[in-house]
């Protein structure tokens, strides 16, 4: 078998929009439904390293609509590979939410289709924001994203659930109205300096950049950052996150967190590079550090005083996301491959923690963190793996994350902000404490409350140790990959301006 | 066209004062048609082909015909709800409208004097600000979808007097979005009245810290 780039793609993009219509139309017993859907996540994952094989990152590949760089390439693999660990948990969650104790798919269980249907469009959508070569066509992507996941969040449509929905619709949905704003700027900028011709074309505009007005890039590049920091939930925008990551379905969260708000930093960055050389670097670096700063600064006190285990993970995640932008607004190339690199991490590790967490939360039929003891002598393996990843969470060796934040924060004193690198240092300090605090409290102590039984199976177990393994493996051995050493060194040059 | 925007400011006002859904929902229309017309205008000032007519036709199916008539469904069924309607809040959206109005006029003043679409960047600007305001300060589902859609309004305006027109794609695209956002509100909205009794948001404050 031997595809070309183009025919690849076609691939990737087809099949999971076939597959959620099959899942739709819901005709397929639970079971072919189950098998389909993993046999889709892993074609397309097969796809993506074939893609990954005859890709090279220094020829970027360039279609009527479809444009695929080394940056892009990097995100597909972030999402490809959530895409597979999300079908081969799939099923344990759903029969745990079908079968067991306070389960809700039980009395609907026609609701199954529905929600692969949701989560595979969910996902066919978030690799078209990764392959559109057109600002505005992200823009509509993103927008789209917004509105799938909303029926996912608001899956059960409990009575919390719905408001973490209205809250989540409406407050991003006026945060990417502003983007779009900021996006029509771009084109008007566009069109007084190079005229209608391949219009907001993202190849187009990054090599003619220079050219654009400086104010006018500026207006435009405070619409771009509000709109789409909304999506990735930056500090003052943030009100939707929490609710919406603790009320959807776990591997909705998993999703949402891992590769969504990474697919709204993919498509802030690609802005960023077009207004980045008339701007200049000063102001988009003061603006990404202030907010990436505040984002960890508010995140830090939520989740000390928090008792939902989700929403705990949700502020760590915008402490995460913060973490990011902040050395994203370094504009060093060890800072800005270490973000990367933790785009990757991130989403990896809180994937396998939300789906963590939701089992949790079936096992003791409680979200609350407060109420749960012992788990270490009551669920031994859902303990352990917990445990495993809140430690890849921290950044602690052996795990990922380690490497990506070690090298983001040299970055802080390898540039000229060694006293920003010591107040984040301090932030992660107490967002370690935080966690580590509730966290050792449910794993350790005596059992107060009895326990639906051990939900962790052999195949989620296999699932999330290898996405565990996977990201170690990633970061660590980043040097001998030569191919995705290469990826990546070439990603972090688009990041920082130069097209590849 | 300056028909027009007198007609859009007034549509706006009606809008901050108005507390029955219904009408709401027709004053939602009665505003795109409004925007429809300005597309046409607008388009056909331009030139004859393809794009000059296609905003103002989706513009006209969409935001006129669909999306008034999937929440007017809605507000149909919407009965015997628990009214919590306060006078306070209409008078401050109207009031925040006239400041807008004012601080639109003004920052265009500000940026480009004596511009030839001055009239409309400020009706936009004052729908944009209105819209928000809505979402704010009125607390009833509908009434924030109208205000929603308002703010969309105002920057598709905007866009359209600056840019011509975005490229065929994204316009599709863009409309394509709005739609199904009102989709996926009102499917909520629906929800809401199930769940709660009432279509009234601030029922909904759960989920604190």
């Amino acid at each position: 078998m031997n595809f070309d780039i183009r025919e690849l793609i076609y691939i990737i993009l087809a099949l999971p929009l076939i597959f959620s219509a099959v899942a739709a139309v819901n005709f397929l017993g639970r079971n072919v439904l189950h098998w389909l859907n993993r046999l889709v996540a892993t074609g397309v994952g097969a796809a993506i390293v074939m893609l990954l094989m005859t890709f090279d990152s220094d020829i970027p590949f360039a279609g009527q609509y479809i444009y695929l760089d080394a940056l892009s390439m990097w995100m597909l693999i972030i999402i490809g590979s959530l895409y597979f660990a999300f079908a081969w948990t799939s099923k344990a969650y759903l029969d745990r939410d079908t079968n067991k104790r306070y389960g809700y798919l039980r009395r609907f269980g026609y609701l199954e289709g529905r929600f692969y249907a949701l989560s595979h469009i969910f996902v066919w959508i978030m690799l078209l924001v990764v392959l559109v070569n057109n600002l505005g066509l992200m823009w509509v992507t993103i927008e789209a994203t917004t509105l799938v996941s909303a029926l996912l969040v608001a899956f059960k449509f409990t009575r919390t659930s719905l408001e973490a929905t209205w809250k989540y619709v409406m407050v991003c949905t006026v945060g990417i109205c502003l983007a779009l704003l900021g996006t029509i700027i771009v084109y008007y900028m566009q069109l007084y300096t190079f005229g209608s011709e391949n219009a907001l074309n993202w190849l187009y505009l990054a090599e003619h950049s220079k050219a654009l007005d400086p104010a006018m890039a500026k207006f435009a590049l405070c619409f771009l950052f509000v709109g789409y920091g909304t999506k990735i939930g930056l500090a003052p925008m943030h009100a939707w996150l929490p609710d919406a990551y603790s009320e959807a379905p776990a591997l909705t969260s998993g999703l949402l967190s891992g590769s969504l708000c990474s697919c709204a930093v993919y498509v802030l960055i690609r802005n960023i590079i077009i207004l980045m050389p008339s701007i200049g670097i000063d102001f988009i670096s003061g603006l990404c550090l202030f907010f990436g700063l505040f984002t960890i600064l508010v995140a830090v006190p939520f989740v000390v005083v928090q008792r939902d285990i989700k929403r705990m993970l949700a502020y760590s995640s915008m402490e995460n996301f913060g973490l990011m932008m902040a050395a994203f607004g370094l504009f060093v190339p060890v800072a800005a491959q270490a973000m990367l690199l933790n785009l990757f991490n991130h989403a990896l590790v809180k994937f396998s923690l939300f789906y963590m967490a939701g089992t949790v939360i079936g096992e003791y039929g409680t979200k609350n963190m407060m109420r749960i003891h012992g788990m270490m002598v009551q669920v031994p393996r859902t303990a352990t793996f917990l445990l495993l990843g809140i430690v890849a969470l921290l950044g602690m060796p052996p795990f990922g994350i380690f490497f990506s934040k070690f090298f983001m924060l040299y970055g802080f004193f390898s540039s000229d902000h060694p006293w920003l690198g010591v107040v984040t240092m301090i932030l992660l300090a107490g967002m370690l404490i935080g966690i580590l605090y509730h966290v050792m409290r449910m794993l350790g102590g005596k059992p107060k409350r009895r326990v639906a039984g051990e939900f962790f199976g052999v195949l989620d177990s296999v699932v999330i140790a290898g996405l565990l393994v996977f990201g170690f493996i990633v970061s660590a051995g980043l040097g001998e990959i030569t191919m995705l050493n290469h990826l990546l060194t070439n990603a972090t040059k688009i990041v920082l301006g130069g097209v590849a | 066209m300056d028909y027009l925007v007198v007609f859009l400011v007034l549509v706006v006002f009606l809008q901050t004062r108005v507390t029955d859904l219904k009408r709401a929902v027709i004053c939602l229309a009665s505003q795109s048609v409004i925007i429809a017309i300005a597309c046409f205008v607008l388009g056909f000032s331009h030139g004859n082909d393809i794009h000059a007519v296609m905003p103002g036709v989706l513009t006209l199916i969409v935001k006129v015909i669909f999306i008034p008539g999937a929440i007017y469904r809605l507000v149909k069924k919407l009965k015997n709800e628990r009214e919590i309607v306060s006078a306070s809040n209409v008078n401050y959206s109207t009031m925040a409208a006239a400041l807008f109005l004012v601080m639109g006029y003004a920052l265009v003043e500000r940026l480009m004097p004596g511009a030839v679409g001055r009239d409309i960047v400020a009706s936009s600007i004052l729908m944009i600000m209105t819209g928000l305001s809505l979402m704010v300060l009125r607390k009833r589902a509908i009434i924030q979808i109208c205000g929603l859609i308002t703010l969309e309004n105002g920057i598709y305006l905007l866009g359209l007097l600056m840019t011509e027109g975005l490229p065929l794609v994204v316009e599709l695209g863009v409309f394509l979005d709005v739609l199904i956002a009102v989709v996926v509100l009102v499917i909520l909205t629906s929800r809401m009245r199930l769940s709660f009794m009432t279509t009234d948001t601030s029922v909904m404050k759960k989920l604190k810290g």
